[in-house]
């Protein structure tokens, strides 16, 4: 441990030397391609890395640089911190363990450091060997232990959430807690999970959680004082107020679910930040939210510095299938019908996939992206789906397809502005719902849901100016639902569920290269430059694997 | 072509095998064989105390249940206890019981001379309830017999082809008096969901019937086939009908692999089926004593 503290040492102070932090926010504006500052990589979402020192005619010679298994918990050495009694910690923890440990965050790399965690965890650990730097350990009060995306940076701090709801900042140098700050309340069914996303002076914080019925928000913190600068629910708070119209009453409307639970995106120009939102509440039960149900399964953008909505653009209006519309909504600079755009696109967990303008909200394209859609009866004038209401969960079960876990979910898709392509891993699934609570006013999830199977999961590339399906590659084992990165070097990287890491051409969708690894990828890819190599770097369970090409 | 036909069952097969509920934010599906059922949520506070729980039901019924309604959700003139802030922080009574002892004359609520012992069991009640909202893997499947039994047989025994791999005096004979009628409507549309599905306790043991099967034919002529327990883009594996374990590098169409899996049908009525049929096969399988 006291090398890997030394070792730590030397690159930090000659960092030092150059600038007297870590990380200056307005550099996340361009970050240099060998670095990987923020969840997405850069604020676009595209999962598109410039580097090309890998490239389709050396891929063939990646191998193993280093892996490094993580040992979450309360180890010895690790730094603690957390709000937690014995009592709590120790109920706490026995439900967290039933979630094992798999680490779904991306790294942050910077400066030869990269960070990264799993529920209650946060790691520093040399980005060139694995080794580990720091390793601090939240002691948790409870709350589901499902999964979390990573740390927020700037400056010289990290920002996490966690499972009980703390906004937490450390010093990225030693993992020394500086501050913690309750977001939302456990007891309340809330669980946070997303990665912080830090634009400007603005620390972006989302939650979780639709166990029970409550509203969900996203708030902007103060990254030296942790403070709520705004916050902005996903609902309308008082009946009148825009949106309002949507809900039957008031009661419904504060009830209303609409978690943000994934990192959004950010236009500089137009100072807006891009998020979709979680599922209504009840979640399978609509009996008692009749109408839109604003601004949940939503496409949200919201002034970074006021915390007010720009616009808006419902993917699930009135969803009663669990179908979060959180997913990575990408920004694409190109052009529309001959002229240059700006754009945002998302394959939505619902199965359809949207192209809006970024500036004004405006529709541009809305189009299926799985065969086996059952759901709905079209498109309205808006270009969002209407749903079919013969497909909400009645009583005797209706089949539906997606099932509730979605087309496609969380893993990160990618945009590739060399093949003008839209990559998404997706499922074809079916599961029946059965309404179990007929109350005017149910609560919680309201009906059960029976996996039906389906016809396998697919990486799809999508050409986003007419929403149609390039190229498609149908996993034979049935898995493949990982997150997806595209790079210069005409290379797609994504994981199947055999537990293998494949390179695929992303302009035909041919496998150039495959690894196996000791899981499934659990995280999506990423990639990034070190003394002059070029790494590959994916999460793997409780692993992470770095390759780079083999001299 | 026949290939991709071959890998498309497969991949529904297998795709069944690893279903993981994508929960509200879930983890990709593991690892395509062997994966248990995602339980829901596991949850930090503790199940309260059933004799509490009942003592507190009865408490509530006599004194509370006139303005919040017998089930806590709210009624005529007092608010839906179960989504209450106060009752989601209390423990034991700690929180509620100030409001039932001060009332809240401003809202029109009395005061409620209830001892504390009396509180803690409310509170009992009401977590209880709390618990059996959140917990959505414990809700109870309702009333699903709604459909038409005669036209539910007609299908079987006609348009639906059914009756080309299943008889009711054979296979499924007495499967109503066997199964309750979800376990039955399940069979119809995801037999092999059932089998690692919540209600895999109660099940009956994986059919022979359900094993998906292979064939691999080597360029020098070799043929092996078995049981097949991997199939992905890099390795194809089996079990022989005598217990040996073979894997194959795949490259391209070689080996040639041939899939069989006997759900097929299955798999491909999930396009097909309209819920009416769905809810008329339920009700007729069910009338099968």
């Amino acid at each position: 441990m006291k090398m890997c503290r030394f070792g730590f040492l030397l690159p930090l102070a000659l960092a030092a030397s150059l600038s007297a932090q870590l990380l200056d926010p307005a550099w996340l504006l361009k970050p240099p391609a060998d670095t990987w500052p923020t969840f997405n990589g850069d604020y676009t979402g595209r999962r598109y890395s410039s580097l090309k020192q890998i490239d389709q005619s050396n891929v063939k010679q990646l191998g193993l640089a280093w892996t490094m298994r993580i040992r979450p918990g309360q180890t010895p050495g690790a730094i603690t911190g957390g709000e937690a009694t014995e009592e709590q910690f120790k109920q706490g923890t026995s439900a967290a363990n039933d979630w094992g440990s798999s680490i779904k965050s991306s790294a942050l790399v910077l400066n030869g450091v990269m960070y990264f965690t799993t529920p209650d965890n946060t790691w520093a650990v040399d980005a060139r060997t694995g080794h580990e730097l720091w390793h601090y350990f939240w002691r948790t009060k409870g709350g589901i232990h499902i999964g979390n995306r990573g740390v927020g940076i700037y400056g010289n701090w990290l920002y996490f959430e966690t499972p009980d709801n703390y906004l937490v900042s450390l010093d990225a140098r030693t993992g020394k807690e500086r501050w913690h700050k309750e977001i939302a309340d456990v007891k309340q069914e809330y669980f946070s999970t997303p990665a912080p996303v830090i634009v400007g002076n603005h620390v972006l914080v989302g939650t979780g959680g639709d166990s029970l019925d409550v509203p969900g928000f996203l708030e902007a913190r103060d990254p030296e004082t942790g403070d709520v600068q705004w916050r902005w629910w996903t609902e309308p708070t008082k009946k009148g107020d825009p949106g309002s119209e949507t809900w039957p009453d008031q009661y419904a409307m504060r009830h209303g679910g609409g978690m943000t639970w994934m990192p959004g995106t950010y236009d500089p120009d137009l100072h807006l930040y891009y998020i979709g939102t979680g599922n209504p509440n009840p979640v399978l039960a609509g009996q008692s939210r009749k109408g839109d149900d604003l601004w949940t399964c939503s496409i949200v953008a919201i002034n970074v510095d006021t915390g007010k909505l720009a616009w808006w653009f419902q993917a699930s209006p009135h969803d009663t299938h669990d179908w979060d519309a959180v997913q990575t909504p990408v920004l694409i600079d190109g052009t529309w019908e001959g002229k240059p755009r700006k754009m945002l696109a998302q394959a939505s967990r619902n199965g359809y996939f949207f192209v809006l303008d970024r500036a004004t909200g405006e529709h541009l394209l809305t189009k299926p992206f799985i065969e086996t859609l059952n759901w709905s009866l079209g498109v309205d004038k808006r270009g969002e789906p209407i749903p079919n209401p013969a497909k909400e969960a009645s009583i005797d079960g209706v089949l539906v397809s997606p099932a509730t876990g979605g087309a496609t979910n969380w893993p990160a898709p990618s945009f590739d502005p060399d093949t003008n392509l839209f990559y998404v891993s997706s499922s074809q699934s079916f599961s029946e719902f059965y309404l179990t609570d007929t109350d005017p006013h149910p609560e919680g999830w309201g009906a059960a849901e029976r996996n039906a199977g389906g016809l396998g999961n697919t990486l799809r590339a999508i050409d986003y100016r007419t929403g149609k399906l390039v190229w498609r590659h149908d996993y034979p084992g049935g898995g493949g639902f990982s997150g997806i990165l595209t790079t210069a070097g005409n290379l797609l990287f994504t994981g199947d569920g055999a537990r293998h890491l494949i390179a695929f051409d992303p302009t035909n969708g041919k496998i150039v290269w495959h690894a196996g690894l000791g899981s499934n990828i659990s995280n999506g890819p990423q990639t990034y430059m070190l003394g002059g190599k070029q790494y590959l770097l994916v999460g793997a369970g409780d692993s992470l694997y770095a390759f780079t090409l083999s001299e | 072509m026949l290939r991709i036909a071959n890998v498309m069952c497969v991949a529904a097969a297998l795709a069944a095998l690893s279903t993981t509920l994508l929960a509200q934010n879930a983890a990709p599906p593991a690892a395509p064989t062997n994966v248990p059922p995602t339980p829901s949520a596991p949850r930090t506070d503790k199940k309260p105390d059933v004799d509490m729980v009942e003592s507190g039901q009865k408490i509530f019924q006599t004194n509370c249940s006139f303005c919040h309604g017998a089930n806590a959700k709210g009624g005529e003139s007092g608010p839906d206890l179960l989504r209450s802030v106060i009752v989601l922080d209390d423990e034991a009574g700690n929180k509620i019981g100030v409001v039932i002892h001060e009332g809240r004359p401003d809202k029109g609520m009395p005061k409620f001379p209830l001892t504390d012992e009396q509180i803690a069991d409310i509170s009992a009640f009401l977590h209880d309830r709390i618990h059996a909202a959140a917990e959505r893997g414990s809700y109870q499947i309702l009333n699903i017999v709604t459909g038409d039994a005669a036209k539910g047989e007609a299908y079987f025994k006609g348009s639906g082809g059914c009756t080309s791999c299943h008889s009711v005096t054979g296979d499924l004979a007495h499967i109503g008096s066997k199964m309750d009628p979800v376990s039955v409507q399940q069979h119809i549309v995801m037999p092999r969901e059932f089998r690692w599905g919540p209600r895999a306790a109660s099940a009956p043991p994986p059919s022979k019937r359900q094993t998906v099967t292979v064939t691999v034919t080597q360029p020098n002529g070799e043929i092996s086939s078995g049981k097949l327990t991997q199939f992905d883009d890099f390795t194809v594996a089996l079990i022989t009908d005598e217990g040996e374990y073979r894997s194959f590098t795949r490259n391209g169409d070689t080996p040639k692999v041939e899939v069989h899996d006997p759900l097929k049908a299955h798999s491909d009525m999930l396009l097909k089926y309209t819920d009416a049929v769905i809810h008329n096969l339920t009700a007729y399988l069910v009338s099968v004593k």
